[in-house]
């Protein structure tokens, strides 16, 4: 059964500059998306920066009106039932605003509680439940001003379950937070996931959503390219393998006459160090290694390596290698 | 809405009154708006009032403590959804099964009831540091003025609040607004003393309504009648500022999805 | 001759640069309602409220405190935040790291807002006139145009004094706030001075501001420039006396500042 359903969604944002001479400048952030969330999935969404990510996740959670299209959420519209769709939901956006940081944690949950109408007597038990549940416990009665980063983002995942949601928008809960941090994060989501809970997860991170989501829709400029399992999303990359080349101070021109090699199927370039690491796509795998290298002559060349394709192989041959 | 709904509500309020003192306990802004400059004042209008006798000694107690009522209103519950926006908090308040309005209606609450302080203060320095002995004519009644004032000023900051967010122009005059008041709704002297053009300004006004019947009960210059058409007024006002604010509200959380304004500034 | 230069040009650069700076959020509207209708707004009630004490026979005397109390709002609140902002714009860092001259860098912050309060000043008289009929008929304009200036200048003083203590204290508008109400007791704009009790009296005494409400209050009653010649001394030298302890509480905190590399977080 479907749980979430978006059709035709449009939304642009207006923006007027200047005083005297007034002039709007229209952005289209979703330009046209349609997906459905099946119950007790985890729904991944994958795209570049200003794909449209974040508006979506926010027409979602009922803080933006769509300017086209029809949004519903356990099949009520999130325009005209807005109040109805708040109480079934939760939602986080990455950072670590939003919170009172002169309030303690359980403060801060409290507080919440009583907003999204819990009894005050469910309360007093689900808070100390749901810090352990985001590996807080025992640091409720700190102010939230002296929580680490990855603290107080795992506070809004706390704060988002205080009401026992069915459905959780997470847009991009792991931004910024340090390997580890990022890593318990994701602990907290697998949790979620065994409490059948139905999540919408954007991110950047290609591996964050290839280990945690049931399916991805890779969107860029606010349309969908892709939409499948990750598995089925690698397929798409499954004749092709990655070459990777490490150059010393390659010249733009010279990528640019790699790319238009005729077995050259997509090609990125990642900048490390002093290093430009070449990720080429092709369907030739290591037989493609001399030709390559005979484009790079006279260049310094480092460690060259193929492997099998990832997910953000997928990725980037969907989005045009602009990652 | 229903009675359950209502409770429901009350108690909300309730909560987010408590936690917005908690937050705001040591807040120094708050702790000039409702203490220091309502002292100084009260230092001021007792000196200046000196010779008109102790009998005055009330009436500055009472008037600075609207002073402070008035300026953490406009400063304090004006900016409260300012604030939260700032803090990021704005978007999950407003995600949320409670409506908006309970929620600021909550931390007008805690900021009115708070600022009684400014009165209480007042009234330990004019009885302490200048010795008057002051004598509240009719306790009872001046109770009920003040709980009927709170209702009134809530009201009027649900007004104020979102009349601030979606018309920025008048926010800007904030700073020019909290003397104005001081001297149209007659906190330390009668407004018999200005033009008569302002008086029907002042009659429009609920903390003019609101000195009256606290003037008149802690002084006993008015009879009951007075003061029960000046809590009248106050309730009229109520309501009407109470349905002013819900299509406010209404207003400006669709405005503000509409133009995404919720989480910038 | 080439340092004079310089250091004209750094006295103009940091007057103009910081004024600019701290008044580019604020709009024209904010200006006005901050500026002018704040204060007047202040005078008006004070002016009322000392009527209605005294029956209205003296509406002069608290008119002209209260115009004159205006130049604090640039004195305190402007000066500070001049002072400050480089703070909180995390730029003081910078101009410690230059060979400038710190005292004309110092006192240049300061110098619109001399301008600015003595404008503010003459416009509220100028509604004292016109609301209140303040009569200036028996006045000598130019010798209160001197007090103007002088008082402007010496509030803009402790204003240098109150913005380097912001730099060491985390509440300054808590600060500010509380010496500008402060003012209004012990600079004698409302209160005759000679009523306070005498702890009060002494204290205002050391305050800018007392002698040249006093001074202007004697000249549009219509006194003679040689009758406030001592008092307007005196209210420049205390000026002075808080500009230069302003300027030592600065170079102090550079120092410190230095030496503890505590330049962004104090």
């Amino acid at each position: 059964m479907n749980i979430i359903e978006v059709q035709n969604l449009k939304r642009v944002y207006r923006a007027t500059n200047g005083v005297i001479r007034r002039t709007t400048k229209e952005i289209v952030a979703v330009d046209d998306l349609s997906f459905d969330i099946k119950e007790g999935e985890l729904f991944g969404l994958l795209g570049p920066n200003g794909a449209g990510k974040t508006t979506s996740v926010k027409v979602l959670a009922t803080l933006l009106i769509p300017d086209a299209g029809q949004v519903r959420v356990k099949g009520l519209d999130i325009v005209k039932d807005a109040n109805e769709v708040r109480k079934e939901i939760g939602f986080i956006f990455g950072g670590e605003r939003g919170l009172y940081w002169r309030l303690s944690g359980n403060d801060n949950l409290r507080y919440f509680a009583s907003l999204y109408h819990v009894a005050p007597e469910i309360s007093k038990k689900r808070i100390p439940y749901l810090l352990e549940l985001v590996g807080l416990k025992g640091r409720g009665d700190e102010r939230v001003q002296g929580y680490s980063r990855g603290m107080k983002q795992r506070l809004h995942v706390a704060r988002t379950l205080l009401h026992d949601p069915d459905i959780l928008f997470l847009d991009e809960p792991t931004i910024g937070l340090d390997p580890v941090g990022a890593r318990e994060f994701r602990d907290v989501i697998r949790n979620l996931q065994s409490e059948k809970k139905t999540i919408l997860l954007t991110t950047h991170y290609m591996f964050e959503a290839d280990s945690l989501s049931d399916r991805v829709a890779v969107i860029d400029k606010g349309l969908i390219v892709a939409l499948d399992t990750p598995s089925a999303l690698k397929k798409h990359v499954r004749d092709l393998s990655v070459v990777e080349i490490e150059t010393f101070g390659i010249a733009p021109n010279v990528v640019e006459e790699i790319r238009k090699l005729p077995f050259v199927d997509s090609l990125s370039t990642r900048e490390q160090d002093h290093r430009q690491i070449l990720h080429v796509q092709t369907e030739r795998g290591a037989e493609a290694v001399p030709d390559l290298m005979a484009s790079l002559e006279g260049m310094r060349v480092g460690r060259v390596t193929v492997r099998e394709p990832t997910l953000e192989d997928a990725y980037v041959r969907l989005v045009g290698g602009k990652a | 809405m229903k009675l359950k709904n209502l409770i429901t509500y009350w108690r909300t309020a309730l909560t987010v009154a408590e936690i917005t003192l908690r937050h705001q306990w040591n807040d120094s802004f708050i702790l000039f708006a409702i203490l220091v400059q309502p002292m100084i004042i009260a230092i001021l209008a007792l000196f200046m009032l000196r010779d008109l006798g102790g009998e005055y000694a009330m009436f500055v107690v009472v008037g600075s403590g609207l002073t402070g009522l008035w300026s953490s209103l406009l400063f304090i519950s004006g900016n409260s959804i300012n604030n939260e926006r700032r803090q990021g908090t704005l978007e999950s308040l407003v995600a949320l099964p409670t409506p908006f309005e309970v929620i600021i209606f909550g931390k007008n609450l805690a900021n009115v009831v708070q600022s009684l302080i400014s009165m209480s203060s007042s009234y330990i320095l004019a009885a302490l540091l200048f010795g008057y002995t002051l004598k509240m004519v009719s306790p009872l009644l001046f109770v009920g003025s003040v709980i009927i004032s709170i209702f009134a000023f809530i009201s009027f900051g649900l007004v104020i609040a979102p009349l601030f967010i979606i018309y920025r122009g008048i926010q800007q005059w904030q700073n020019a607004m909290e003397f104005p008041v001081y001297i149209l709704a007659g906190f330390l002297f009668p407004i018999a003393m200005l033009p008569n053009w302002t008086t029907p300004i002042s009659y429009v006004l609920p903390p003019y309504w609101a000195a009256r019947a606290l003037h008149e009960t802690s002084t006993g210059t008015g009879d009951t009648e007075k003061i029960f058409f000046a809590w009248s007024m106050m309730l009229l006002f109520s309501v009407i500022d109470l349905f002013i604010a819900s299509k406010l509200f209404k207003f400006m959380l669709y405005k503000a999805r509409v133009d995404a304004t919720l989480e910038t500034v | 001759m080439k340092t004079i230069n310089n250091n004209l040009r750094l006295f103009w650069q940091g007057t103009v640069l910081s004024y600019v700076a701290l008044f580019a959020w604020f709009r024209p509207v904010t200006y006005i309602a901050s500026k002018i209708l704040m204060p007047l707004a202040q005078m008006i009630f004070f002016t009322f409220l000392g009527s209605y004490a005294s029956g209205g026979s003296n509406v002069d005397f608290y008119v002209i405190g209260n115009a004159i109390q205006i130049t604090a709002v640039s004195g305190i609140f402007g000066v500070t935040m001049s002072i400050g902002g480089d703070r909180w714009a995390g730029t003081l860092a910078y101009l410690f790291g230059t060979p400038a001259n710190r005292m004309m860098m110092f006192f240049g912050r300061a110098f619109m807002h001399v301008i600015d309060g003595a404008f503010g000043v003459v416009i509220a008289l100028t509604w004292g006139a016109l609301l209140f009929g303040v009569d200036f008929s028996q006045t000598n304009l130019s010798a209160l145009g001197l007090t103007i200036l002088v008082t402007t200048i010496s509030t803009c003083g402790l204003g240098l004094l109150m913005g380097c203590l912001s730099l060491i204290t985390a509440n300054v508008m808590f600060v500010n706030n509380t010496v500008y109400f402060l003012l209004l007791i012990f600079s004698g704009a409302n209160i005759a001075i000679d009523t306070l009790p005498n702890w009060m009296q002494a204290f205002s005494q050391i305050l800018p501001l007392t002698r040249g409400i006093a001074s202007a209050r004697i000249l549009i009653a219509g006194g003679s420039f040689a009758e406030v010649v001592p008092l307007l001394t005196s209210e420049a030298g205390i000026g002075i006396i808080y500009g230069w302890l302003g300027y030592f509480l600065f170079k102090w905190f550079e120092v410190q500042a230095k030496r503890k590399g505590s330049l962004e977080t104090v």
